[in-house]
């Protein structure tokens, strides 16, 4: 290794990087916007449900339910009940007829109306009706003898993720993902223009100008990766696993921006390579933020371990033992796609 | 007696089916001037990517300074110079940005990158963008770049083509001077004019082979048809062309009786040119 000569190319590349406005803008522009996005958004979690109730009895249970987390705010009408869900102050409302304990004394069914909003999503609707098969067995003293609960498991009781922190391995994984771009550029520029040709007729050689740019690639990646958890408190549990996980994803989005850098002809093509490349690695990070929109299958994709590792140790503080298979996993990916693209370059370059 | 800066053996190159370069083998002694001539697709560059390290022979041997590349890349590559056809340069950094880049590269410390532009005419533009500079000032950046580390042994690919007069005899001028220098000098050429003027010997390469390579005064004497041209004035006052072949027995003859004979207007000798040369080895131009 020539260190001389790869610290000469690397610094190089820095001043064409920022020379080059478009980077520098959105470099610095990046960050600015996805840390104000991160203050703005809620930092906390509204546990409560909030149903409307009409009940010109209130049954008993009702009174347990609510230390269970939920509101019961009552509407002084069935009509005023229906009007309220429609308007979106509930997100369901329950109507009780006023004979509902007689029926239950008398071993009858009584009938409740439940409404729901047109958009109330189906898992609070199953939610409510449990809730009323609930309410009846507690009435007619059918409810189970209930054991105390076992969880099995880390207990997210009280636990839930404000939307701001949820949303953090998602910009983490945004930032380091643009610099593909910026690296995909210096490099198929490099390639294209055969500036990389006059290089290697001096002492650098091949292995040389690869660590060189992969040096440039892993530092604007995990540079910046690294400021933006650290202001946010993304590092505030487990530190040294979350820097671990940025290198490796600093090396991954390395190995992506050598492989659109062999691909790429000129500014255009590269961020066309681009796009796909973000589409793709993007996917696992929105199976974070909204669970259930992403299966099994983003598995395949190697951005999930980086940001799935980062989601766990970063808002559950998952240890070396939780996640230390998503790190070999992790680290199989970011070197065959160092290597990948090292020898497509390689290939470009003859 | 002067060493051999460059000595090709039987270097060979091909890229799948096709054979770029052939078994050639050639020496260029130290101080030398070499114009490498032929047309596009002759192997031309595919020579100079073995010369100077950028491809590995498949067969056959370069060596540079008594060093053989394949095995002292790194070694060679400190003490060769090159300057590129087409225009490599950081277009959006000043010459002198440029050069302090290759200067670092080489590892020369201290460097005086503005005496270097000043010595290729480039003195007053040294800071502006090289992306603000016309094709010239490019070349002669071009040139500058290759001497950074005062090479032993320059190539030079085309280094004057699509260059104004006046740049292209300054680009001369400094090729002369490096090879007082001591430098040995590859000139890869379709200028016959160029090559004729600088180099001390040129090699033809055709289809991947060399054709012959020689001084271009042996070449001339060797494949080259002298003549001596004429325009005569006939009765009715018109002007004719007359060719006498030198060289033969019966050349004084036939010019006692052309004086003798026809009122010559003009008189002058005329030798074959490289390309005529090139053309008449080849059966095919240089921009074929």
């Amino acid at each position: 290794m020539n260190l001389r000569a790869i610290g000469a190319l690397i610094s190089k590349d820095f001043s064409l990087f920022f020379r080059n406005r478009f980077f520098a803008l959105m470099t610095a522009l990046g960050i600015i916007f996805y840390l104000a996005i991160y203050f703005l958004m809620p930092s906390s979690v509204d546990e409560t449900l909030v149903i409307g109730l009409y009940a010109p009895v209130m049954p008993p249970a009702f009174e347990q339910f609510e230390e269970e987390g939920l509101e019961f705010q009552i509407a002084e009408s069935e009509a005023a009940l229906k009007e309220a869900v429609i308007e979106g102050e509930y997100l369901a409302g329950i109507a009780l007829p006023a004979d509902i304990m007689d029926r239950f004394a008398s071993g009858q069914k009584p009938k409740i109306n439940v409404y729901f909003a047109a958009d109330t999503p189906e898992e609070l609707k199953d939610g409510v009706e449990v809730l009323i098969k609930e309410l009846a067995y507690q009435e007619t003293g059918l409810g189970f003898e209930a054991s105390e609960p076992e969880i099995l498991g880390p207990d997210m009781m009280g636990m839930q993720i404000p939307p701001r922190d949820r949303m953090r391995p998602l910009f983490a994984i945004f930032i380091m993902l643009f610099e593909i771009f910026g690296l995909a550029v210096l490099i198929s520029e490099e390639v294209e223009r055969r500036t990389a040709q006059a290089l290697l007729v001096t002492p650098m050689t091949v292995n040389d100008l690869f660590a060189a740019k992969g040096a440039v690639g892993m530092t604007l990646a995990f540079g910046q990766a690294v400021l933006f958890m650290g202001i946010v408190g993304g590092m505030s549990q487990q530190p040294l696993i979350i820097l671990v996980t940025l290198l490796l994803g600093g090396v991954l989005v390395t190995g992506v921006g050598f492989l659109l850098g062999a691909l790429g002809k000129d500014m255009m093509s590269a961020m066309g390579w681009f796009v796909i490349a973000l589409i793709i690695l993007a996917i696992p990070s929105f199976g974070v933020v909204f669970p259930g929109t992403v299966s099994g299958w983003a598995k395949v994709i190697p951005s999930y371990y980086l940001v799935d590792t980062v989601h766990r140790v970063s808002n559950f503080g998952a240890g070396w033992g939780d996640i230390g298979y998503n790190l070999l996993i992790l680290l199989g990916f970011a070197l065959a796609l160092v290597w990948v693209g090292t020898m497509a370059l390689r290939r470009k370059l003859q | 007696m002067a060493h051999d800066a460059i000595v090709a053996e039987e270097l060979t190159y091909w890229y799948g089916e096709l054979v770029a370069v052939d078994h050639i083998s050639f020496h260029v002694a130290e101080g030398e001037i070499l114009g490498f001539l032929g047309p596009n697709g002759a192997g031309k560059t595919t020579t100079v990517k073995m010369l100077t390290g950028l491809l590995k022979p498949k067969a056959g041997k370069a060596m540079l300074l008594g060093m053989d590349v394949a095995s002292n890349v790194e070694k060679v590559q400190g003490d060769i110079g090159v300057c590129f056809e087409d225009t490599n340069l950081y277009e959006q950094i000043s010459a002198v940005g440029n050069l302090k880049l290759f200067a670092r590269l080489f590892g020369i410390r201290p460097f005086d990158a503005n005496a270097l532009l000043k010595r290729v005419g480039l003195a007053g533009r040294e800071k502006d963008r090289v992306e603000t500079y016309s094709k010239g000032l490019k070349q002669r950046l071009m040139v500058a770049r290759s001497m950074v580390n005062r090479p032993r042994v320059l190539f030079l690919d085309e280094p004057t083509t699509g260059l104004d007069p006046t740049s292209a005899e300054a680009i001369r001028n400094i090729i002369l001077e490096e090879c007082e220098r001591g430098a040995t000098v590859f000139l890869t050429t379709h200028d016959m004019v160029e090559a004729d003027k600088l180099s001390d010997r040129v090699a033809f390469m055709n289809e991947g082979k060399i054709v012959a390579l020689d001084t271009p005064h042996n070449l001339k004497q060797q494949y080259g048809k002298r003549a001596l041209k004429a325009k005569i004035a006939t009765r009715n006052g018109e002007l004719e062309d007359r060719e006498i072949t030198l060289d033969t027995p019966e050349t004084p003859q036939a010019i006692r009786e052309l004086f003798a004979q026809e009122k010559v207007v003009t008189v002058h000798s005329e030798e074959a040119s490289l390309e005529d040369i090139f053309i008449r080895l080849t059966g095919r131009g240089l921009y074929a």
